[in-house]
């Protein structure tokens, strides 16, 4: 693993030492619930809802295949479909974005 | 039939079965940079001409699929008995030239023989893997066969050695059977191991990944922490663990055998550490400055490096070694550096090794990540560890010994039977910038000039508390000795514990 000489913060004391990557990764902030983001990789088998429409937390998007799973993709919250960013059969990685909501 | 005729035919079968899976399988396993199952056991591991072999004449008994009119040497797998340095050990090698060592009901009945026969004899058992995995043509039979292979390793955890060599391909439930044993080693651009492979692993999320990237032997040696020893040939990999036997005993009511003492290369000196404490050294150093012969067999050494754990003597025994490594990550302990030394601590108790703890640590990573990864989970299984440990345990105090650190990292009050400092060992709360800022904060900020009231109140608590006499005053250092002084120290504090009891405590479970 790529290392590199840096500076660690323990209790206002500065340390020199190696720091390896990834080692000091934080966790990036809790999800926007207004992008709908693929939990996993897979395709798009069908999309049932349209720009403009009214959703409901809990509306199904679209349905995601992966793992042999139909996965039902859904609204975290109240809003207006703003945008989709995919089509019926595209295949995406995971956290690409498919879906944006406008929220009330 | 006269005997010479029966002699004859026995000759002409045996020689059909040491064919393994014939001429061409042979050479396509040569052509991958592999030796063949037998090379592995016969002249890479074993003494000469010590391997008894058992169970060559096995053969499957299943119909389906056209298996009924195929003639699998061995099933697939080697199995035996034999010699390393003169010391018994049992032994499996699987066959990747018979049926890609795919491993069917008759194949691991074998092994579960040689593994009951080693529980019985105490002795030490190595497995080599190299298989596609199941033989899908045995169905639930196969499965069956890994069930009764990790029920053994299991309960043979802690009582026997168990050394798992991965030359090949190791996936899906295999991965499990060395994932149970103690060590495991794996080769460069030969070993694999994965429980999904990238075939599928594509098929179903679409990612691609090689299979060297996914779960070759420098991922699972510096990412994973799956395996513990990294060679970049068979060779190197036996060679080491051969070299990592010499330091166990058999089994777990016995001893590990005592070599003649030799004095390190390089002994230590009185000035051995940087006077800033702030400045990072490698303890690697330190340790061969302090063990017989300067000889240390680092285990885990690619993984979770801000913490060093392996194998050494002092005065001809072995000994277990867990030392902070400030060089990396200034020598926290964190959720990887918590299971990696937990793990070894808890080898190390099981078969009579006894401790010694090398102290020099600013205390737990702070972050995020270190949190929601569980490092109170993690953190935990070193303190238990440490306390359930009976071997003696014997601790060197270096420089920095702060807060639970300070604790966790085999203190008297974990049942330390031996504690050391060196005269710069600092045994406090944290250090002596953060305590001061803490303790001082209102005549920090009240103050005229609050830097250099701040630059005063560090050097105060320094002079306080930045020692190891506050400690030893107590009675929770038993001594502080100049660093040239630690090998015979530690030599001492070993005699006095030697006669420590031995027996079977408990299992190895992977941490």
């Amino acid at each position: 693993m790529e290392s590199k000489l840096g500076k660690l913060n323990i209790d206002g004391t500065e340390y020199s030492t190696e720091i390896p990557d990834g080692a000091l990764e934080a966790f990036e902030g809790a999800p926007d619930p207004s992008e709908v983001r693929a939990f996993i990789p897979g395709g798009i088998v069908d999309i049932l809802v349209s720009e403009g429409d009214t959703v409901e937390p809990g509306s199904i998007l679209l349905l995601l295949e992966a793992m042999k799973m139909h996965n039902e993709i859904c609204s975290n919250i109240k809003g207006i479909v703003s945008k989709i960013h995919v089509s019926k059969d595209d295949t995406v990685k995971k956290d690409q974005l498919l879906v944006e909501i406008s929220g009330f | 039939m006269s005997i010479m005729k029966s002699v004859n035919d026995f000759l002409a079968r045996l020689s059909g079965k040491l064919k393994g899976g014939g001429e061409i399988a042979i050479e396509k396993q040569k052509k991958k940079g592999k030796h063949t199952a037998r090379e592995r056991i016969e002249d890479l591991l074993l003494d000469p001409d010590s391997f008894l072999e058992t169970d060559l004449f096995v053969e499957h008994s299943v119909k389906d699929f056209g298996m009924d009119r195929k003639d699998l040497a061995g099933d697939g797998v080697i199995t035996g008995f034999g010699k390393i340095s003169n010391r018994s050990v049992a032994v499996f090698a699987q066959d990747f030239t018979v049926a890609g060592g795919s491993l069917g009901r008759a194949h691991a009945k074998k092994i579960t023989k040689v593994m009951d026969t080693a529980a019985e004899a105490h002795i030490p058992l190595i497995g080599i893997n190299d298989s596609g995995g199941a033989r899908i043509q045995e169905g639930v039979e196969s499965l069956c066969g890994y069930g009764e292979i990790f029920y053994r390793n299991t309960r043979l955890s802690g009582i026997i050695p168990q050394i798992s060599v991965i030359l090949g391909p190791c996936a899906g439930g295999a991965v499990y059977s060395p994932a149970l044993t103690d060590f495991v080693f794996v080769v460069n651009k030969i070993s694999n191991m994965f429980i999904t492979g990238p075939q599928v692993i594509k098929t179903v999320l679409g990612e691609e990944v090689t299979q060297e990237e996914l779960g070759g032997a420098v991922t699972q040696t510096s990412i994973t922490g799956n395996a513990h020893f990294y060679a970049e040939s068979e060779v190197e990999a036996f060679d080491t663990l051969k070299k990592l036997l010499s330091f166990l005993p058999s089994n777990s009511n016995e001893k590990p055998p005592v070599y003649r003492t030799v004095p390190p290369v390089n002994p230590l000196g009185d000035d051995v550490i940087p006077d800033d404490r702030k400045q990072a050294y490698s303890v690697r150093d330190i340790i061969r400055g302090i063990v017989d012969a300067s000889d240390f067999l680092e285990v885990h050494e690619h993984w979770a490096r801000n913490i060093v754990v392996g194998f050494a003597r002092l005065d001809g025994k072995s000994i277990g070694i867990i030392a902070n490594q400030p060089r990396v990550l200034a020598g926290v302990l964190d959720v990887n550096a918590s299971d990696k030394a937990a793990r070894f601590i808890r080898f190390c108790d099981s078969f009579n090794i006894p401790l010694l703890t090398m102290v020099d640590t600013p205390g737990y990573l702070p972050g995020i990540d270190q949190e929601h990864a569980g490092v109170i989970r993690h953190g935990a299984k070193l303190l238990y560890a440490y306390s359930e440990a009976t071997v003696p345990k014997m601790t060197l105090i270096m420089r920095k010994a702060y807060g639970g650190a300070y604790i966790a990292m085999c203190s008297r009050h974990l049942g330390a039977t031996f504690v050391a400092s060196w005269p710069s060992g600092e045994i406090a709360v944290m250090g002596p910038e953060g305590a001061a800022n803490i303790i001082f904060r209102r005549e920090i900020a009240e103050a005229d000039d609050p830097e250099a009231c701040r630059q005063e109140k560090v050097r105060e608590y320094e002079e306080k508390f930045s020692n190891p006499y506050v400690a030893a005053k107590k009675g929770y250092v038993d001594t502080i000795i100049r660093s040239s002084m630690t090998r015979d120290t530690f030599i001492k504090a070993l005699s006095v514990a030697d006669s420590f009891k031995v027996g079977h405590k408990h299992g190895n479970i992977p941490l």
